[in-house]
């Protein structure tokens, strides 16, 4: 298979070999791919500098096997690269991305989000809603869609003014109890929010926390490494 | 060859150099053998005990045989300035390269979530201890301009803010003796945003 001028963001780049690079990347049609960019490690390599993560790219390559062969990566922009808070969160979705996507399983609607993510986080704005949506359609991507419209058990649609505890892989369920810890609970207005991508500020913090055990719950013992680099 | 079991496993062994590949292994194993036993005698001595005895220094974690690497140990060396870098080739590279007479603390690798590298793995614990108890007056972050490296710049800049210490950040930009015309566009552009002004 020949792949050409395919958008690309490159999710990670490790030594390969001699002097090569395997180059995990996201890919607009053919979702995450694994890449071997030969000899990109020499001095003299014309993809010097251009393979870093954040930066739109076509990518060309062929592929015989799990791993496709490199054959051009073309900068289509120059953005402002990531800075400061926003590189920290850019390297988390993209720790995300990888720990969550399977190679070769293409995702297209998925890829635009990231870029609108990247983009984002390129102008410094505080891109907490883009990275809460990210995460939603990353998990929505892997397999594990949220219930965000209707209560578990009931199917009665949530209600903004009401509030839930959200039992993983099941949905939210109605608060009954008053000993239900209130770390845990999330309102309907901030559940609906997520769902209509349309976050207000007021939510941020119940959804970044609802997110995070979501994430905790599907990766299992093997946390994230980027959470380390926010302290 | 594969009747010959030891000099299989010798060229295997040497394959674990950089840059080395089955048939350059083979070629170095065949010039030992045949050319120059006693360097290689001298080779494998010297191998086995830097493997034992070189460790990391407790001050800078640099590569040393000491406790402390020399470069800790002089007390001429000025303890106001502190440089940070990813590897101990870089520390090499600057003393080389430039009068620098403060210290330096080596990170033997830089911020890198998808390897498995975090702040720990890095012995910033350590640093932060340092910056603690003996805070010099100007941390020189040196690691290299990748996205890992602006993140382990970006990180380091905050340790030091945290304990009052003034940052500065190498530049980064066109080779000397360069033209722009054949520099690649993110090093312009790198070098382009953080112009100075003259
Ligand atoms: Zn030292």
């Amino acid at each position: 298979m020949r792949v050409s001028l395919e958008p690309s963001y490159v999710l990670h780049a490790r030594p390969f070999q001699e002097s090569s690079l395997l180059i995990e990347a996201l890919s607009r049609s053919h979702g995450r791919v694994g890449l071997v960019a030969r000899g990109a490690r020499g001095v003299r390599s014309r993809w010097k500098g251009v393979l870093q993560p954040f930066r739109p790219l076509l990518l060309s390559w062929s592929q015989k096997g799990e791993l496709g062969t490199l054959t051009a990566a073309d900068q289509v922009a120059s953005p402002p690269p990531l800075a400061g808070e926003s590189l920290f969160c850019g390297l988390y979705a993209n720790e995300l991305t990888t720990r969550f996507l399977q190679r070769s399983d293409p995702h297209p609607g998925l890829f635009e989000r990231y870029r609108q993510l990247v983009a984002e986080l390129a102008v410094g704005d505080p891109a907490q809603p883009a990275l809460r949506i990210y995460e939603l359609q990353l998990l929505q991507a892997a397999g594990f869609g949220l219930q965000l419209e209707h209560e578990f058990g009931t199917s009665d649609p949530v209600r903004e003014d009401a509030w839930y505890r959200y039992v993983p892989e099941s949905g939210p369920k109605l608060r009954k109890y008053e000993e239900d810890r209130a770390g845990e609970l999330i309102s309907g207005a901030a559940l609906l929010g997520l769902k209509s991508g349309q976050i207000e500020d007021r939510h941020l913090k119940e959804l970044k926390a609802l997110m995070r055990r979501l994430i905790r719950f599907y990766l299992g013992d093997k946390p994230l490494k980027s959470q380390s680099l926010f302290h | 060859m594969s009747s010959e079991p030891l000099l299989e496993q010798l060229i295997d062994s040497l394959r674990c150099l950089p840059g080395v590949g089955p048939k350059s292994a083979q070629r170095m194993a065949l010039h030992l053998l045949e050319r120059d036993r006693d360097g290689g005698k001298t080779l494998s001595a010297v191998l086995a005990e830097s493997m034992e005895r070189i460790g990391r220094c407790r001050e800078c974690r640099n590569l040393t045989e000491d406790e402390t690497c020399s470069i800790c140990a002089n007390e001429q060396r000025d303890r106001d300035q502190l440089c940070i870098v990813e590897s101990p080739s870089d520390v090499i590279a600057i003393e080389h390269a430039t009068g620098f007479r403060g210290r330096y603390f080596v990170l033997m690798g830089r911020l890198s979530p998808l390897d498995g590298i975090g702040p720990e793995e890095l012995g910033l614990e350590q640093l932060a201890e340092q910056l603690g108890q003996r805070p010099p007056q100007e941390m020189i972050i040196a690691t290299n301009p990748t996205v890992e490296g602006e993140a382990t710049a970006f990180y380091l800049q905050r340790m030091a803010q945290k304990h009052g210490i003034s940052v500065s950040r190498i530049a980064h930009g066109v080779p000397l003796g360069g033209e722009l015309e054949f520099t690649d566009q993110s090093t312009i552009a790198h070098a382009f945003s953080s112009r100075l002004a003259i």
